[in-house]
């Protein structure tokens, strides 16, 4: 048992945070419900970190905390599939990776767009293929999601299959889930801890009141909860702790999302505060997997059979 | 990072349950079912700590100059999460190896530590802690029970509350007030329980039997040798001892223990199959795993030698949730375990309504979160 970061880990986390810091606030002007850079993209592949989970030294936990430390930007980027599931399927993917369950095709695939690649996983194996245009459909009307998704029309027949073990794959997109949702949940409670420090009301901070203290100190132990669960889920590589991961993640998500929003006030209502930033890329994450519900039978299997 | 326990650290455990499957009676579950104070543990405990002393594993984490074996923090978490897993054989003496040796090291006189140390170390020993009040609970520090110094005595009057071991302990690691000032003005004395002026009163309850009890102080008559530390110096020797005790009982093993049994008893009767008790467990075990990976952090620290925090509160809530999960989970699910089909469950469920209470209460531990982990602004007095 040593839970504590190396002297690599803190050093990639640092490098982290020093090439992120031009993104880690939000542009004044952007009032857009999801907000990505390609810049941002760009300097995070060309330095490799989205790459450190196929360097021995670093692995899985490493490349977990990479995850949760990017989902903390204003910023959505696709880090969590290309860092922690792609090097179990081929780790030349071009990115973004879209993961898509079989069956599920009326659902909103998160940064799908054209040249993306599409992995497919359920009961006939794990499938990949480069979406065409005319695989993906742009939504209709608004999307109320954090992230920029499309839908995917059809999977083509000729996708290219991959001996990896469909099971294995979901494993670790579980994983995945849940180092991105606990940035994103650590992201949230320092964007609200921040407002309600601040904002007056009856001539006081409104953190000052217990009514608001004692939600957020609750939520502050969910979120750790998910940090350490996810890290050990990547850690162990075991079906169980990542199933028990995803689902404390999604516990957590339903749990804090309206309280924040809440506790903002009117301010909780606009777009001009990031906080739906985080919250609102939380709410698609609470639906992947199957929600909850399958993603506790999966741990309850794996656990108890 | 690395998750999985080394070789060393999975065999020590292995060997403590080894030990306990070996040395506790066949009927162990039905006879410890009231819980680590119940009277019947408490005297069993002092038969079997002197066992447990005898083969080295009393106190192993302790440092080597005062008896232990060195082992570090993570053996003493495997053997508080062995013991209290097994229903804390150990009765109150846990106490004993977890703060009441190291503190007396630290701040007892010699006298003290020789007449205290080796009866602690051979097992023998039982302590209660004189802390809570009818009007002090959570507010410690407004504790009124009160010691006057009268040549070399100390005159005690006043009362203390939930004191738990009070009906069979030897001595009491008592708080009294020795003047005004609200922290500095508190001073420990160590109070034979046979000392007369000392009644002590069984408080029936819900969570064991024999746990809780009121303790009455008329005019008792303490030396000043008895003193522990100096006059007002209690406050800064408690928050010592606290670090050694900060992550309390390790509650999350015992939780995922008992969900354990409770789905072991669902598959038996075949209702493990119905996907809203699968649901329902698998949550139970997230928030158990949580508290578990939580406690873990700040057992790190301790191996690092860095000092542990606020971050220890919020490790303990986390202990609350899932305490008070897998209660709701055996009465939602098998709800006749608390009715005489489970001695363990039952010792569970009774055990668990204490999890936000005990030790600081639930409240004051998110309280301390929002003040010392998120850093928001402080509430007015």
């Amino acid at each position: 048992m040593q839970l504590s970061l190396n002297e690599d880990q803190t050093q990639i986390l640092d490098f982290v945070d020093s090439l992120t810091r031009p993104y880690a606030a939000p542009p004044l002007h952007d009032a857009s419900f999801a907000l990505t850079s390609d810049q941002l993209d760009a300097e995070l592949v060309e330095n490799g970190f989205l790459d450190v989970m196929a360097i021995e030294e670093l692995g899985a936990v490493t490349a977990a905390l990479v995850v949760e430390r990017l989902a903390r930007l204003p910023y959505a980027v696709e880090a969590a599939a290309s860092s922690l599931v792609r090097p179990l399927i081929d780790p030349e993917l071009p990115r973004p990776i879209c993961l898509v369950e079989e069956g599920q095709l009326r659902k909103p695939v998160r940064f799908l767009k054209p040249g993306a690649t599409v992995v497919v996983v359920g009961p006939s194996g794990v499938r990949s293929f480069t979406a065409s245009a005319e695989q993906v459909r742009e939504p209709v009307g608004e999307v109320l999601y954090g992230y920029p998704v499309a839908y995917l029309t059809d999977i083509p027949d000729d996708a290219r299959r991959h001996e990896v073990a469909p099971d294995e794959v979901l494993r670790a997109w579980r994983v995945a889930l849940a180092a991105e949702a606990a940035g994103l949940l650590a992201a949230a409670l320092q964007s609200v801890v921040t407002y309600t420090s601040e904002r007056q009301q009856f001539g006081r901070p409104i953190a000052t009141f217990q009514a608001l203290r004692h939600r957020l100190a609750e939520a502050q132990v969910v979120t750790n909860g998910v940090y350490w669960l996810a890290l050990k889920a990547a850690g162990t590589g075991d079906a169980g702790d990542a199933a028990l991961a995803a689902l404390h993640a999604q516990e957590a998500a339903k749990r804090v999302g309206y309280d924040y929003h809440q506790f903002l006030g009117a301010m909780g209502m606009t777009v001009e505060h990031p906080l739906h930033l985080w919250t609102y890329r939380l709410k698609l994450l609470t639906a992947e997997l199957g929600g909850r519900g399958a993603n506790a039978l999966a741990a309850a299997e794996a656990i108890w059979g | 990072m690395n998750f999985e326990w080394s070789e060393e650290q999975q065999a020590f455990r292995d060997k403590l349950h080894a030990f306990l499957q070996a040395n506790l009676p066949d009927d162990w579950e039905e006879f410890s079912k009231h819980g680590p104070a119940s009277p019947d543990l408490t005297e069993f405990a002092r038969t079997f700590c002197r066992k447990l002393a005898e083969n080295d594993i009393l106190f192993p984490h302790w440092p080597r100059e005062i008896g232990g074996a060195g082992l570090g923090p993570w053996e003493q978490q495997i053997l508080a999460e062995v013991m209290w897993e097994w229903g804390e054989p150990r009765g109150g003496q846990y106490m004993n190896v977890n703060w009441i040796g190291p503190t007396l090291v630290r701040y007892g006189t010699e006298e003290q530590k020789s007449r205290y140390l080796p009866q602690i170390a051979r097992g023998e020993m039982l302590w209660c802690q004189g802390f809570s009040e009818p009007n002090s609970g959570s507010d410690l520090a407004s504790l009124r029970t009160r010691a006057v110094l009268e040549g070399d005595i100390y005159k005690v009057n006043g009362q203390k509350i939930w004191t738990s071991y009070a009906g069979l302990a030897d001595t009491c690691f008592l708080l009294t007030r020795t003047s005004d000032d609200r922290k500095r003005g508190i001073t420990i004395l160590l109070v034979p329980m046979d000392t007369p002026g000392i009644t002590v009163r069984q408080i029936p309850s819900l969570i064991g039997e024999g746990d809780i009890h009121e303790v009455f102080f008329d005019d008792v008559e303490v030396p000043v040798t008895q003193r522990f530390g100096e006059e007002g110096q209690a406050w800064e020797i408690i928050s010592y001892s606290l670090t050694n005790e900060r992550l309390g009982i390790p509650r999350y093993q015992l939780a995922r223990k008992a969900l354990d049994r409770a789905v072991t008893m669902l598959k038996d009767s075949g209702d493990f199959a119905q996907a809203p008790v699968r649901i329902e467990a698998a949550r139970c075990a997230a928030l158990c795993e949580a508290a578990r990976t939580a406690i873990y952090a700040i057992v790190q620290k301790r191996v690092d030698g860095l000092a542990v925090g606020p971050e220890s509160s919020s490790a303990r809530f986390a202990t609350v949730m899932a305490e008070r999960a897998v209660s709701e989970f055996v009465v939602e699910f098998v709800p006749e375990a608390l009715a005489g089909a489970s001695a363990y469950l039952q010792m569970h469920h009774q055990r668990g309504i204490v999890a936000g209470i005990a030790s600081g209460a639930a409240e004051i531990q998110l309280n301390i979160i929002a003040g010392d982990v998120l850093g928001l602004p402080r509430e007015p007095r």
